[in-house]
């Protein structure tokens, strides 16, 4: 009796799986005529582009954006993928995605993927320029307007204590898995302030948001282009003028003096994959031309995350608002 | 059947009293001398640089470089073509069944699962699959669970496809149990994200690297509770097959994997849960679905991100209520069927799929959608299909008030973090990290020795000792610091609600959502309010591990204490006990191996949680395995996630007392 139901069970699995497939056949035909919304042309042209969107929130941007060009002008099946920013690389080197719009200058990975395989390729400068900073909110530099360079916090570093901070001021990090310094650069300037690690990018505003909003005294690592900045208002702290051979990334470890400087300028760069820049796609010339700059990013970013606009209108607002941009990058 | 750990039910309860009992003083005794060593030493026995091997992350960085090499080579090795093969098997597998529950539109889906678990787990379990599909569509998040969903029965069924086998030979044969053993164990402990860049390596992005970062999560309970299931059957049973005359294959056929039928049903069971708590860990190598959702709303949308968590808690109740619902309906145990009851019951199935059939054949012909639409247009108006916004609405005012540190309730958390941080880990960090080195180790062992015997003693001193060697003792103390902290609080809350849980069958059943719930929630999703109401790094992080390991406790004590044999109880009482004596006296007492078996298991699940501890601030071993993957330093990610998996082999044997073994599962 058993068996014969076991029989009847493995029938309807090959039934599901015979309709499975015919199925897959459809919906596969159903997509492709479904892509253009701006000429069936067009669409043949551009066919589908992966996009990959980062974790945050001006990557979402800039992604969108580059979502509705393409869709509304080129009539591209653009498809977002959300894969993390190293494993990334790989993807592109398989031509799984097509373009990355938002890298911050991962100088291993270059050396691996686009020097020594070619498997991907240098799509050339976003526009949108990254610098990384020591920040402390504006009502604190009002008030005490010597803290706003490292050399008025030295003597001052009490200020900042906290619970876990013990005796010393609390200095906050930043996402780990962002470039930085600041644990050689406070034993660099003589600084006694404790480096105190918050963790992934939204717990660290958790944390100087809270104090923010009491206006207490908080000094923590922060960079621009970043939304948060329309909404808080904050100032940067001078650090020592940037020298020969002065690093940002202290992942390499070695003298704390080589850190003595401010952070450099991030130069914020589009990467393709090799498929995609030579297979002759229009998607990819209009992206090599794509540009931004800090302020559209971040007031995209801001109705995103901010306003919670839907991401795929907040992108379609910005071109219809940006018209002569757009037409640039269209050639 | 709960949602229980994959080693709990390969581990038991009932063993005979150990001699822990009398070791109390000794224990103390060592943390005494422990405390002389560090006041007398404190800070000047680090951890020698010559007993490190500084080497050993720049090695796994080339072994990964040369992983790379060969992927991209022209001629590839044969590995990589299995490799390749596997890939497309899992991407064809998540494709298809993506696209035909797509096919079958979303009220064909819906319909497909609620009537056929109804037909095989009964109506309630059909009404609590309805409920799941009802709620997806309500929370405007139908594709990204219809897409988990395919991710998930994709991961399961492969994980089965490999597990289930692997058990019933675990099962046969002894030595392969113990060969097997310590790989499951580091397959469980070994954090998801020390092995996701190798992963991209060798699979790339996509369905395929997501299904098999899961299996390597969801196949130990597999083996395990196949195993588990084989091991049970009665000896004497087998040896009648043999005796007349059955072959190894047709006792395995016709005896063992019959007599062992629920437990295979709950390898499923619990093979699912395995899975579905990997989902967001998935989502970073393109998972998608409702673990993708999770991670972006982190940073740009929290309450998306809450509510996409609510839905993976939603779909991990539904599959667990309706697998069990289905093992015990069509138990041939429970059902004595005439022919005339099984002609029926056939007839019933042909009608539910010619049901299902006719309804998608209708949602096709009407052209219902493949997804569950965010409105719906007639001629004249428009209405909203979902109540998302209103869902995201009162998620954001609770966030919102939890982010306002003018309210109450911060004003009695952000103390209680303080504490945490300046009276519990400040100084316990401090001793374990500034302490001689080799103090901690024969401490350690020490204990271990009392508490656990000789052997274990010895894999605690060498598992300690690897740490070192690895060059990250330190950050292996900070870590150990915060997990015994959190070990501490979890065990005490874990006693006592389990305890009263015991005592009062209403307070258990108001308690299994609730425990169910924190479970399979993500813990980076609960762990959002925690980081606003208790803004102290490492704080968030315990209470993470202490909700996490919570549950686990509370079933096993609650299970433990309920156990006790009715006879000691009513003898207790008739001598006159209170109920708090027979309570104190009897009931703890007799429950205290089940109790221990409670902190054995806290302790691990733990420190599963140390990784996701790493982003919200707790720093030390958690950091180093997340930088590993965000920041690729592979080696480092590695040596870290060792550490990790070193640390657990010692608190376990640490925690483990004596005479405990592997018997049956806890009833």
């Amino acid at each position: 009796m058993g068996n014969r139901r076991v029989r009847g069970l493995l029938a309807a699995l090959a039934l599901a799986a015979a309709t499975g497939v015919a199925a897959c056949g459809e919906a596969k035909e159903e997509s492709s005529s479904s892509g253009g919304s701006g000429g069936a042309s067009a669409a043949k042209d551009c066919g589908k582009v992966v996009l990959n969107e980062q974790a945050w929130a001006g990557s979402t941007a800039n992604t969108y954006i580059a979502k509705a060009v393409l869709e509304e002008n080129l009539g591209c099946d653009v498809e977002i993928t959300k894969v993390a920013e190293i494993p990334v690389f790989q993807a592109m080197a398989d031509g799984e995605v097509d373009a990355v719009l938002e890298d911050w200058q991962h100088t291993d990975e270059y050396a691996k993927y686009i020097k020594q395989s070619g498997t991907v390729v240098d799509g050339g400068p976003l526009g949108v320029e990254g610098h990384i900073g020591w920040f402390i909110p504006k009502y604190l530099a009002d008030s005490n307007p010597e803290l706003a360079s490292w050399e008025g916090i030295k003597g001052n570093e009490e200020l900042f204590k906290t619970a876990e901070s013990g005796d010393q001021g609390m200095f906050l990090g930043g996402d780990p898995s962002y470039v930085q310094k600041d644990k050689e650069l406070i034993k660099a300037l003589g600084l006694n302030l404790k480096h105190v690690t918050a963790g992934a990018e939204p717990a660290q505003v958790a944390r100087w948001t809270q104090l923010y909003k009491r206006e207490k005294p908080v000094l923590f690592y922060w960079y621009t282009p970043q939304f948060y900045n329309q909404q808080y208002e904050l100032a940067e702290v001078k650090l020592p003028e940037r020298s020969e051979g002065c690093e940002d990334d202290a992942k390499s470890g070695g003298d704390p003096a080589q850190y003595r400087c401010a952070y450099d300028v991030t130069v914020i760069q589009k990467l393709f994959s090799k498929e995609f820049a030579e297979g002759g796609s229009p998607a990819y010339d209009v992206l090599k031309r794509m540009s931004l700059t800090n302020d559209d990013q971040e007031a995209v970013a801001k109705a995103i995350a901010g306003d919670k606009v839907d991401p795929e209108k907040a992108g379609k607002d910005w071109v219809s608002e940006n018209q002569a941009k757009v037409k640039e990058w269209l050639g | 059947m709960a949602v229980a750990s994959g080693r709990i039910a390969a581990r038991a309860i009932g063993a005979p009293a150990g001699p822990w009992r009398g070791r109390p003083a000794q224990v103390g005794l060592v943390l005494l001398a422990l405390l002389a060593a560090f006041a007398l030493l404190r800070g000047d026995f680090p951890w020698p640089a010559a007993l490190t091997w500084g080497a050993l992350p720049g090695r796994l960085d080339s072994l990964q470089g040369w992983l790379l090499d060969q992927r991209t080579a022209e001629d590839r090795n044969v590995i990589f073509a299995l490799f390749n093969g596997f890939r497309a098997l899992a991407d064809w597998l998540v494709t298809t069944l993506t696209d035909v529950l797509g096919w079958m539109t979303w009220a064909g889906t819906a319909a497909a699962g609620v009537l056929l678990v109804g037909r095989f787990g009964g109506w309630r379990a059909g009404a609590i699959v309805l409920a799941a599909f009802a709620a997806f569509a309500l929370m405007g998040l139908w594709e990204p669970s219809v897409q988990t969903l395919a991710l998930m029965l994709a991961a399961v069924l492969l994980s089965l496809a490999i597990g289930m086998p692997l058990g019933v030979w675990a099962g046969r044969s002894p030595r392969v149990h113990r060969a097997i053993t310590p790989v499951l164990d580091a397959m469980q402990i070994v954090p998801a994200f020390a092995y996701l860049m190798p992963i991209v390596i060798l699979f790339s992005v996509g369905p395929a690297a997501a299904v098999i970062c899961t299996m390597i999560y969801a196949v130990p309970p597999a083996v395990r509770i196949t195993a588990l299931g084989i091991r049970g059957v009665t000896p004497a049973t087998v040896e009648a097959s043999q005796a007349l005359g059955a072959t190894p294959l047709q006792t395995l056929l016709k005896v063992q994997l019959p007599l062992a039928r629920r437990q295979l049903l709950l390898s499923v069971n619990q093979t699912i849960m395995f899975a579905l708590s990997l989902v967001v860990i998935a989502g970073l190598i393109g998972g998608r679905g409702l673990g993708d959702v999770v991670t972006n709303g982190l940073y740009s949308n929290a309450a998306l991100a809450l509510l996409a968590g609510l839905a993976i808690v939603v779909m991990a109740i539904a599959l667990d209520r309706a697998t069990a619902a289905i093992a015990e309906r069509t138990d041939p145990a429970r059902r004595h069927l005439t022919d005339a009851g099984r002609r029926r019951g056939r007839l019933v199935t042909l009608a539910v799929l010619g049901a299902i059939a006719v309804i998608v054949g209708i949602a096709r012909a009407f052209g219902v959608e493949a997804d569950y639409p965010d409105e719906f247009e007639t001629a004249t108006f428009v209405y909203p299909a979902t109540i998302e916004d209103s869902l995201l609405a009162a998620i954001q005012s609770v966030l919102d008030y939890v982010q306002d540190p003018t309210s109450l309730i911060f004003g009695i958390t952000e103390p209680i973090g303080n504490f945490l941080v300046q009276y519990a880990l400040e100084p316990l960090r401090v001793w374990l990290v500034q302490a001689p080195w080799f103090a901690t180790i024969a401490g350690l062992a020490a204990i271990a020795f009392l508490v656990s015997g000789l052997r274990p003693a010895i894999t605690v001193a060498v598992m300690l000792g690897a740490i070192g060697v690895m060059g990250v003792w330190e950050p292996a103390m900070d870590t150990a610091s915060q997990v015994l902290v959190a070990t501490a609080i979890a065990v005490a809350l874990g006693i006592a609600i389990g305890v009263w849980a015991a005592e009062s069958p209403r307070v258990e059943r108001a308690l299994r959502p609730l425990l169910d719930t924190l479970q399979t929630l993500p813990q980076l999703v609960y762990i959002i309010p925690f980081i606003y109401l208790m803004p102290v790094s490492r704080v968030p992080g315990v209470v993470a591990s202490v909700l996490y390991a919570l549950p686990v406790i509370i079933r096993l004590v609650t299970a433990g204490v309920r156990d006790v044999a009715p006879a000691a109880v009513e003898a207790a009482s008739a001598f006159g006990a209170t109920r708090g004596q027979v309570l104190a006296k009897v009931k703890v007492p007799l429950a205290r191996d089940a109790i221990m078996l409670g902190v054995n298991q806290g302790t691990i699940m733990v420190l599963a949680v140390v990784v996701i501890g790493g982003l919200v601030g707790s720093g030390a071993l958690g950091d180093e395995v997340a930088r590993g993957l965000q920041r690729n330093e592979f080696g480092q990610g590695v040596v870290a996630s060792l550490a990790i998996l070193a640390l657990g082999i010692a608190l376990d044997r640490v925690t483990q007392s004596r005479g405990r073994r592997v018997r049956g599962q806890p009833s």
